[in-house]
This record gives C-alpha cells, structure tokens and sequence, in this order.
C-alpha cells in the first residue's frame, strides 16, 4: 500500500503527470497575461502544449561538435532533479511522506541542477553562443543564490525561534508552525527577506529583464542555440516547472496557514488548500513575473548581478539581522 | 500515440527563424511589426526564435548576395524538418532593382525549394500575415 501510495505521489499528483500539466499551463498563463497587459489577443492558454507536442514531432539533431551524451542527458537530469523538489513542497494541509525526507537545504541543492543542467548542456552543445549563454547563467547564479539562501537562513531561524528551538529547515515544521499561528509573512522582521525571495523568482526561471543566459536577440538563445526538437521541448517544461517550484516554495514559507481547516478530515482540507494553492500561484505569478515581464526590457549581465549583491542581498541580510536580535 | 496530437500542434504552433540575406532592412522592419501589438501574430502561436534549429517557418529577406549565398544555404540546411521556406520581398523573388548586378545572386528558388513568395517593397504586414498562414496549410502536410 506504502508502495502504491508513493508511486502515485510520483507518476500522477505532485510528480511527474501534474508537474508536466501545471508547468505548460502556468507558461501559457504567464503568456496570456502579459499579452493581455499589451493589449494583444494573446495565445491561447494551452499554447506551450501545443508547443511541446510540435517539437515531440521535429526532427531530432544532435550537432557534430557536441559532446553527445552529455548534451543528451543534460534536460533531462534537470527536469528530474525539479520534479524531485516538487515532491518536497508541502501544500498546506497536503503532505506526502517525502516531506518528512527532505529539508530547505536539501531543496537549495537540487534547485541548482536545473541551472547546472542548462549551463552543462549549453557549454556541451560546440557552439561559442552555447559558451556565452553558459558563462552567462553562471553569473546569474552566483548572483542570485546568495540572497535566496540568506532568505532561507532567516525564515528558518525565525521560526526556530518562534518554536523554541535551534534554526528549523525542516519546511514541514515551517509549514506546521504557519498552519497554528498564521502566515509568517504577517511577522514583520521576515517581510524583507518575502521581498527579496519576490525578486529572486524571476531570475531563478529566467524571464524578462533576467533572461540574459538565453537572450534570442542577442546571442541567439544562448545556451540553448543548438537545442531543437524533444530536448528542448523537456528544458522548457523545465523553466515551466521551476515556476510552479519557486512560487510553491515562497507560499510554503511565508504565505501556508491563511485558510482554516473547513472539516476534520484531511482529504476534504488537501483538496481546498490545493485549490486555494493553484489560486494563489497564479496571483503571485502575475505579481513576480508576469507585471515584470511585461514592463521592462532586458537589462546586462552585470546590472544583474549588481542588482542581485544591493537589493534583494541587503534586504534578505536586514531580515536575518531582525531575526537574529530576536524581534 | 501522439501522432494525432503532434499533426494538430504542428498547425498550432509555427516558430519563425528570420533570415536576412543582405536585406536593404525595409522588410525585416515589416516582419517584425507583424510581432507588435498592433496585428499580433502571437495569437496563431507564432514565435520569433532566435536559432535555426528550433524554427518551422524560415523567412528570408534580402537578394541574396555572393557573400551571404553560402552562408544562408549552410542555415537553411540546419534548421530541422518539417520546414517551410518562406521569401519576403521583391528581392529573394526576383533581385528587385539589384537584377543584374554581378553582386547578386537573386532568384532564391535556384537554391532552394520556396513555399511561400510574398512579394513587395517592402509587402504590407498584411501581405506578410496572409503568406505566413498560407505556409502554415503547407507545414500542415509535410512530414518530419
């Protein structure tokens, strides 16, 4: 039973059928919307489904110059390694035994195979674009884990204090903890470091001002100039997937607990908060990237970087100070 | 399995890669108003991309001079099937007012098989809108 349980928590529900459904359709929706904003019709909702079944259907290159392998495996270890945090997120009153597995570090972690991935495959395809692209992403890392984890480091040390223990990482405890006592973004010390995880988002799953690692005008895709067909139909669901990651990751921490348990059994309270959780992706979508997207132009690598070491690091390091003296 | 499916996106979802082969720029500003609020292809599905290797649709400008043939036929050659070729301009068409000039390799279809030919100086974006939904019923039958 144990066994059945955990394989539909990984083919079908958190895993890898409703991954693939929710990632198309929150890039479709991130479409919409913007289109929408620029007074266009826009495509339709289900276009990026459209988009991945056509490229099933295209003719598959591997280059001459690629390290084939590697250039091979390199989408598909890292739309694994999102799927496998996907299991790791809590959804309110949602929890499967993966959560008890897995901690904000361990998530930290494979959050960078993705970008890994990215970078492996681009600096693997032989192209000087696939170089640029790759050297490009690693600087946007660099910049933007820093603030990401001092984000992480405070919310865990404040409820480790707030619980009377030493710093928590175990997001089910942060969860818990919300559940009893409201969101932790009502406690005021820990509304820096909700705004600096806002402007991490964007840069995480590279969009508008930050997609500066595949910028088609400039450097043709970047890391992505040689990729065709399947491979990179899967690095798309990839950045699809990161977006239902990122954001799922942002209301476990700060935003769990808003709605009361409506009944005593925890079928009937999973089904609402999973409701009320696709709900608040899309309204936090439409804030993080979305109104960004739609409203600015693509800035240089080392604005970015720049940009990621001033504001979201000072603000996410202002938090861990007000946490650390104890308000 | 899929076939059924992947036969509908194809139609659903054609990605333009544009080619300049030594284009005066007057078509290339046409082709990508056609991107803009105003008509909006986006909502055919269509996306510029900026590599060869992802693209259906491939649209070329320009007469195609000496020095751009061989490199144009070398991107044409990388982009994957199903692909149409789409010619925009009097210039891949014919050579336009370059006709004759020993810099000019015009008629583009002496190279390649052209689907499409919208022709113009530069075509309205309408004209451009039109021959691109008619390279889509093209796309529709090729195979990969």
């Amino acid at each position: 039973m144990e066994i059945l349980l955990g394989l539909f928590y990984v083919l079908v529900f958190p895993g890898l059928l409703f991954c693939f459904a929710i990632g198309l359709l929150l890039l479709g929706i991130d479409r919409k919307i913007v289109a929408r904003m620029q007074k266009r019709i826009g495509p339709p909702i289900i276009q990026p489904f459209y988009d991945f079944f056509k490229l099933m259907g295209k003719e598959r290159i591997v280059p001459n110059k690629a390290a084939k392998k590697i250039y091979i495996i390199a989408p598909v270890i890292g739309l694994i390694s999102i799927i496998t945090i996907a299991l790791f997120i809590p959804i309110d009153y949602f929890k499967t035994f993966f959560n008890n597995y897995a901690d904000l570090v361990v998530i930290v972690y494979l959050l960078t195979i993705p970008s890994l991935a990215i970078i492996i495959g681009g600096a693997s395809s032989g192209s000087p674009f696939g170089g640029v692209g790759a050297s490009r992403e690693v600087v946007l890392m660099l910049g933007y884990e820093l603030p990401l984890v001092i984000t992480l480091l405070a919310v865990g040390m404040k409820i480790g204090r707030l619980t009377n223990t030493a710093a928590t990482f175990s997001l089910i405890n942060i969860v818990d903890y919300q559940i009893k006592n409201g969101p932790a973004f009502l406690q005021w010390s820990l509304i820096p470091a909700a705004l600096a995880f806002l402007m991490v988002i964007p840069c995480e799953i590279g969009s508008t001002p930050f997609d500066i690692a595949d910028a088609e005008t400039e450097i043709c895709e970047g890391t992505m100039v040689e990729y065709g067909g399947i491979l990179f139909g899967v690095y798309k669901l990839t950045q699809g997937i990161k977006i239902f990651v990122m954001i799922s990751l942002f209301i476990a921490m700060f935003m769990s607990g808003i709605i009361p348990a409506v009944s005593s059994s925890i079928f009937v309270n999973s089904l609402v908060s999973i409701v009320w959780h696709m709900a608040l992706v899309i309204v936090i979508l439409f804030i993080a990237v979305s109104l960004l997207r739609a409203t600015t132009a693509r800035i240089r690598i080392e604005q970015a970087f720049k940009f990621y070491w001033t504001y979201p690091t000072a603000l996410s390091l202002l938090s861990l100070v007000l946490v650390w003296a104890g308000l | 399995m899929f076939d059924d499916i992947i036969t509908k996106s194809k139609v659903k979802s054609p990605w333009l890669y544009h080619l300049n082969t030594g284009s005066c720029n007057g078509c290339d500003i046409e082709l990508i108003s056609i991107l803009t609020p105003r008509y909006d292809v986006e909502r055919f599905g269509i996306k510029l991309t900026g590599t060869p290797r992802q693209a259906d649709i491939v649209v070329v400008t320009g007469p195609l001079t000496s020095q751009s043939k061989d490199r144009a036929l070398k991107v044409l050659s990388q982009v994957p099937d199903p692909k149409v070729v789409v010619s925009l301009g009097s210039c891949p068409m014919s050579g336009n007012v370059f006709k004759g000039s020993y810099s000019i390799e015009a008629p583009l279809d002496r190279f390649v098989d052209v689907d499409v030919s919208v022709a113009g100086c530069p075509p309205k974006p309408e004209a451009i809108i039109d021959g691109i939904i008619k390279a889509i019923e093209i796309l529709k039958d090729k195979r990969g």
